[in-house]
């Protein structure tokens, strides 16, 4: 589903990621964890093609994303659900038109918007709040909307980044809980999160980061010791 | 398909609203240089129109001497026709020329008892009016001829007042239409920029470039075919009124040629504005938007 063989990728002298690989199978749920400026984000724009590597390369749902054609991108990107950090929605567009405008940009016809807006809706439980402006929505609601928007073209990879960020606990697991269903429903999903509880709770594959590249990797657990260790150092 | 236009023009429609001002600005800026230029280009139709249609354009007047039996001016005649340049030659009688000159000032002067002083003229019209310097050298060889009229000067006037108009109006047009260029090109930079979340948004979903972009070219596209109504309509408001103008000025000039047809200026205006919209716009994204 998703493979990256020694990665790496350099901005002028600073290295963001450093012979970073990792390998993601088909129905994972992975945590990606670590400290601002550990590499997570720059890992996700590898993968939705913002960014090419400097080194290495980025397999993603098959197709070679180190050496994509910008014309071929879209297609590729058409069957991944983003659910980007900032900004997730638009801010003049109801929740209904924020999701139909996803599926109207890559040209579905209008009966299959409603159709799709609607179950979306449904899934991520803002039906009531479908005719609602973002600013009208709280942070988790906000979320879930863009959650909706991504998942409504049934993408086979779902890649949230920070999707619990400034969220309070209750509703940042209500967020997980969501992501769980939809990773039961068979979509692969990578999600990005400060959040320990949150990643000790949920019990899934954990990805740690530090410094561009991954210390940890644990199959089925929680919040990684080696962070701990890490934090502790930087704070004495 | 008509989902698709629909979108596209959904969201062409609420950038143009969105930046009013900028709008604005970029439109009347398109409006000027096309006003200037349309301006330019009806002048410029209209004294072509004129200098063709001068018939001294294409006619030379040998005037023969007083004592020039008939004869020798058919003889002349003969010869000035067998010319390939020569369309052909009319041998005006002194007699009927005066006929003609008593009736045309009849109602000023009564011309009855005086003695005709006019010679017989011929009228020479050439196939091609930059043969007429040398037919007219051609006719003044004779020395039966008295003097040789042609218009070279009247028309060199016109033409020379054609080039001054050219210049000025591809100069100032010229300039203001760079003007334009650049304020479309700015304005949907600046869109581009207030839209950049939308922009990310829909390129993250899948987008492809050509459709991210064509609402942007649309609404240069639009900028420049309103400028151009807006131009059309003040170029041929002012044309009627300047051609009112100048035929109560010099009422001799009510038999010029016509100007541009109206329906060419309120189709080609907002054309050249779609065109240099739609280019600007079209610059604009190959350069600032990107997946």
């Amino acid at each position: 589903m998703v493979e990256l063989k020694q990665v790496s990728v350099v901005y002028g002298e600073q290295h963001a990621l450093r012979r970073v690989s990792l390998s993601v199978e088909k129905g994972e749920f992975v945590f990606l964890v670590g400290a601002t400026g550990a590499g997570k984000s720059t890992l996700f724009k590898l993968l939705y093609g913002e960014l090419r590597p400097t080194e290495g390369e980025v397999w993603v749902l098959g197709q070679p994303l180190h050496q994509i054609k910008p014309r071929e991108l879209p297609y590729l990107r058409r069957r991944m659900g983003i659910v980007p950090q900032d900004y997730p929605l638009l801010p003049r567009k109801t929740v209904w038109e924020n999701i139909a405008y996803g599926l109207r940009a890559i040209g579905y016809n209008e009966t299959a918007v409603r159709q799709r807006v609607a179950q979306v809706l449904a899934l991520v439980g803002l039906n009531e709040q479908a005719r609602q402006m973002p600013s009208q929505l709280s942070g988790g609601e906000a979320q879930r909307a863009a959650i909706a928007r991504a998942i409504a073209n049934h993408p086979p990879l779902l890649i949230a980044d920070e999707p619990t960020a400034n969220l309070d606990p209750d509703t940042s697991w209500e967020i997980i809980e969501l992501l769980m269903r939809i990773n039961l429903r068979g979509a692969t999903v990578i999600v990005s999160t400060h959040n320990r509880t949150i990643v000790d709770r949920a019990c899934q594959r954990v990805v740690a980061m530090d410094r561009g590249q991954i210390i940890s990797d644990v199959p089925r657990g929680g919040y990684p010791v080696e962070l701990d260790r890490l934090y502790a150092s930087v704070m004495l | 398909m008509i989902d698709r236009l629909r979108f596209v023009l959904q969201e062409t429609r609420e950038s143009l609203l969105r930046n009013a001002t900028m709008q604005a600005a970029a439109i009347s800026t398109a409006c000027i240089a096309l006003v200037l230029l349309g301006g330019a280009g009806m002048a410029l139709y209209k004294l072509d129109a004129t200098a063709q249609s001068l018939p001294s354009r294409f006619e030379a007047e040998g005037v023969l001497k007083m004592s020039a039996p008939r004869a020798q001016a058919q003889q002349i005649k003969t010869q000035l026709e067998a010319m390939p340049e020569v369309e052909r030659v009319t041998l005006t009688p002194r007699e009927v020329a005066w006929e003609q000159e008593k009736q045309k000032l009849a109602n000023d002067v009564n011309l009855a008892d005086l003695p005709n002083p006019l010679p017989d003229k011929l009228t020479v019209r050439v196939r091609d009016p930059q043969t007429l310097p040398a037919v007219s050298a051609r006719i003044a060889q004779s020395p039966l001829v008295e003097e040789v009229i042609d218009s070279r000067k009247e028309l060199q006037t016109v033409l020379e007042v054609s080039r001054l108009v050219r210049w000025i109006g591809l100069g100032a047009g010229g300039l203001l239409l760079l003007a334009a260029l650049i304020l479309i090109y700015n304005t949907v930079r600046l869109t581009i920029f207030s839209r950049q979340r939308e922009v990310r948004v829909m390129a993250l979903l899948g987008a492809t470039l050509r459709s991210i972009r064509l609402p942007f070219i649309l609404e240069g596209m639009t900028q420049g075919v309103a400028g151009g109504v807006l131009a059309a309509l003040l170029v041929l408001l002012t044309a009627a009124f300047l051609s009112d103008y100048v035929v109560s000025q010099w009422p001799f000039l009510k038999d010029m040629p016509p100007g541009l047809p109206p329906l060419v200026v309120m189709i080609g205006l907002p054309g050249l504005g779609a065109l240099i919209g739609g280019l600007c716009a079209w610059w604009a994204t190959l350069r600032y938007v990107r997946i």
